[in-house]
């Protein structure tokens, strides 16, 4: 079960929580029958918790928000886009990216 | 969108053993997390009943009628990139410390820039199309 500090992103609400959010947010696509995605997940749910207040971490399911999906030509997943204040990735990462490689990037959008 | 249909299991049984055969036949095993090779079986059980073919489950596809017409089997489980290259990117097919084998991926190729170079512990099997391997 997702942690309560998880996000769900849909094409409904990506220009008001993401493309137009105060904080930084980091984005997740993934899909229920993917692997490696799942693997990600346990990861997703810690940075959320460590960067809580400070970055909106979420999760976008490719098979439902197909739009936005589409939008960011995602192909392989899982895959993590990194946003701060626009609609355009300020970091992305293909694969089960690791969770010091993931901690390393936002503390740079951060501090930037 | 409604939730996706939970495959039949006579389906994800004989996605299974299609599995355990591309393990022995490829050399590679499964990953150390069950849960991820659950499922990704679950996957491909559920996109070979929705469009007749166990399609990758760890790609997005807009339109996966689209994707079969325009580009065969690329992403046809097992897909041209574990044919050619013996590189799985959904973990289905991996070493025994769950990586994908990566050592003969194109270096620009992003499971090179994510997983570095990863050896084929078993590079006497697999790789049936590596005469097409670019």
């Amino acid at each position: 079960m997702a942690s309560h500090n998880v996000f769900e992103f849909t094409d409904d609400n990506w220009d008001s929580e993401v493309a137009k959010s105060a904080v930084p947010v980091v984005v997740d696509f993934w899909a229920p029958w993917c692997g490696p995605c799942r693997a990600l997940s346990p990861i997703i749910e810690r940075i959320a918790t460590q960067f809580a207040g400070r970055v909106k971490v979420g999760k976008l399911n490719v098979d439902d928000a197909q739009e936005v999906a589409t939008k960011y030509g995602v192909t392989s997943i899982p895959r993590v886009f990194i946003f701060k204040g626009s609609d355009r990735p300020e970091k992305a990462f293909v694969g089960l990216t690791s969770e010091s490689e993931l901690v390393k990037s936002i503390n740079t959008v951060l501090g930037a | 969108m409604a939730k996706r249909p939970e495959p039949q299991q006579a389906t994800i049984e004989k996605m299974r053993r299609y599995v355990e055969k591309y393990w022995e036949k490829s050399g590679t095993v499964g990953h150390p997390d069950a849960e991820v090779t659950k499922a990704v079986v679950l996957g491909l059980a559920a996109n070979t009943e929705e469009c007749g073919r166990p399609l990758c489950p760890c790609n997005f596809y807009p339109d996966k009628e689209a994707e079969l017409r325009e580009h065969g089997r690329r992403w046809i489980c097992a897909c041209d990139e574990m044919k050619q290259w013996k590189y799985c990117h959904c973990l289905l097919f991996v070493t025994p410390e769950g990586m994908p084998i990566t050592e003969y991926l194109p270096e620009d190729h992003e499971g090179r820039q994510v997983y570095g170079v990863v050896k084929d512990p078993t590079p006497d099997k697999g790789r049936e199309s590596r005469d097409l391997a670019k």
